[in-house]
């Protein structure tokens, strides 16, 4: 049969941001799929040297459009390790609260990208909406509904009333119950379920061998949570499941990230329930005493890690970035073999792409 | 504690197993902030080390590999998790800039070497593909990260 080379990006309606496939098609089928990255790489890590630690909160949280908190909470918990500074628990908690709002907001914004793509319009429209909940929440928070600006080196930069506490609370039931209907949706619709079950299914032993992360490892089968792993405060304190699928198709990551946003309206209730009295922040010398230092945070996506090393003055000599999506996309080519067409917009959308995260 | 404690006897383990597969190499330990442990080692060692941590200790995550140009060296870091998180440090010199590679056993790695060659220029001896990852078609052949 002929061999047909189709290409998809670097612009293509099907992304949302440029990266480019070219998919070698006989028929119907994939036969071989090669990546191309780089288009949005701004040499992030690269700049980071040139800026102090103050100024490279504001670089890193740019790295990610959706998961902006995470990076700055990874990067300050690093720098705070260096300075050898112990945060008051308020601001951890609050740190926290912002990290899970962000998990919700993440999960819920995928799921109307994968609805859009197998064409559920209903799915999509009513994904969005409940995502504009949490934005909202975020907004009242932060002042930002991406980029929330809150996190500094020693705490954070926002407050939470008693009287705002309540109203967060009420607003966390009317979004636990939009996500669990949600959470139905995926279960039991017979529509999704055809269009996702079987595709880009994914090993145990080859996610262990990619290294994969995220709820893209745990819908095949992988047990791994940071938050549960390496516990750390607030997570320590807090009861939590890690929602694990043994079935590694796209359908078993769908609702893996829907479980999870249901734990995450879960936590988000519980730290507002145990939020500590105390101050947000605590005050940090400028200058990092001379170190490294190796900090890892589970982001929606999955595990971030940053290398920071510190040569005793106000800047980095290195920030070393790895995004959990760098790691995923290394398993497209695999995911793709003898796929349908129409399923290409299922593979890609099943491992939450996030090419600006990959690109840095 | 018994969290610490099953981190100490489980590195004490794996020193015991490096001192005894690399008897000529000066091992350092250090441990690091937030749950990490470094072990420093020769460069011609790190890909057996690999193996080692892979199949002997089944630290099968390899977080990432960093490098850096300290100025009189490249350094590079192989950060592995399980539970714990250890890194596996060594140090090329601007004459010869290369290492084994690791795509071998561990094919998660492909990315991460194509990175750093051409970021730091470090050659990935057996890597199948070592093309540029985020450079553009134009690429000078010049490393962004390196200081000389």
């Amino acid at each position: 049969m002929t061999k047909i080379i189709v290409p998809i990006g670097p612009q293509h309606p099907l992304l949302k941001e440029p990266v480019s496939f070219q998919l070698t098609v006989e028929g119907e089928h994939v036969t071989e799929s090669a990546m191309r990255l780089g288009y949005v790489h701004r040499g992030i890590e690269r700049l980071c040297q040139e800026r102090t630690y103050v100024q490279n909160i504001h670089l890193l949280e740019r790295i990610c459009g959706i998961c902006s908190h995470v990076h700055t909470t990874t990067f300050c918990q690093g720098v705070e390790a260096l300075l050898g500074v112990k945060l008051p628990s308020r601001a951890l908690y609050l740190r926290a609260l912002l990290c899970e709002l962000e998990r919700i907001h993440s999960h819920l914004l995928w799921l109307g990208v994968l609805a859009l793509n197998i064409g559920f319009d209903t799915i999509f429209m009513y994904a969005w909406h409940d995502r504009e909940v949490v934005l909202d929440i975020m907004e009242d928070l932060s002042g930002g509904r991406v980029s929330h600006a809150v996190n500094i080196v020693g705490g954070v930069r926002f407050d939470l009333t008693d009287d705002r506490r309540v109203t967060l609370l009420r607003q966390l039931n009317g979004l636990e119950e939009q996500v669990r209907i949600l959470l139905g949706v995926v279960e039991h619709e017979q529509t999704l379920q055809a269009r996702t079950r079987n595709v880009g299914r994914l090993s145990l032993e080859q996610i262990r061998r990619y290294c994969v992360v995220g709820p893209v490892a745990r819908a095949s089968g992988l047990d791994v949570d940071l938050r549960r792993d390496m516990p750390r405060p607030p997570y320590d304190g807090l009861t939590f499941q890690v929602p694990v699928r043994q079935e590694g198709d796209v359908w078993a990551r769908t609702l893996v990230r829907m479980l999870e946003t249901v734990e995450s309206v879960h936590l988000c209730r519980q730290m507002l329930d145990l939020l500590p009295p105390g101050p947000v922040s605590t005050r940090v010398s400028r200058r990092v005493p001379a170190g490294e230092v190796v900090s890892r945070t589970e982001a929606p996506r999955g595990e971030v890690v940053y290398y920071i090393r510190s040569d005793g003055s106000d800047k980095p000599a290195r920030v070393k970035v790895r995004t959990p999506t760098l790691t995923n996309l290394i398993t497209l080519p695999s995911q793709l073999e003898n796929v349908n067409m129409a399923d290409v917009s299922v593979v890609l959308s099943g491992v939450d792409l996030c090419i600006a995260c990959a690109d840095r | 504690m018994n969290r610490l404690l099953r981190q100490l006897h489980l590195f004490e383990e794996i020193f015991s197993a490096f001192q005894a597969a690399f008897p000529d190499d000066p091992l350092t330990v250090q441990a690091m902030p937030i749950d990490e442990t470094f072990v420093t080692l020769a460069p011609e060692h790190i890909h057996e080390a690999c193996e080692i941590l892979v199949e002997r200790f089944d630290f099968y995550h390899l977080s990432t590999i960093t490098g850096l140009d300290t100025g009189a060296a490249v350094e590079l870091f192989y950060h592995f998790w399980n539970a714990y998180g250890i890194t596996l440090r060594t140090a090329l010199p601007y004459t010869a800039l290369r290492i084994a590679t690791l795509t071998d056993f561990i094919p998660g790695a492909a990315f991460y070497e194509r990175e750093l060659y051409t970021m730091l220029g470090v050659v990935f001896e057996g890597h199948v593909n070592l093309q540029p990852l985020l450079q553009p078609d134009d690429w000078d052949g010049s490393h962004p990260l390196r200081k000389t």
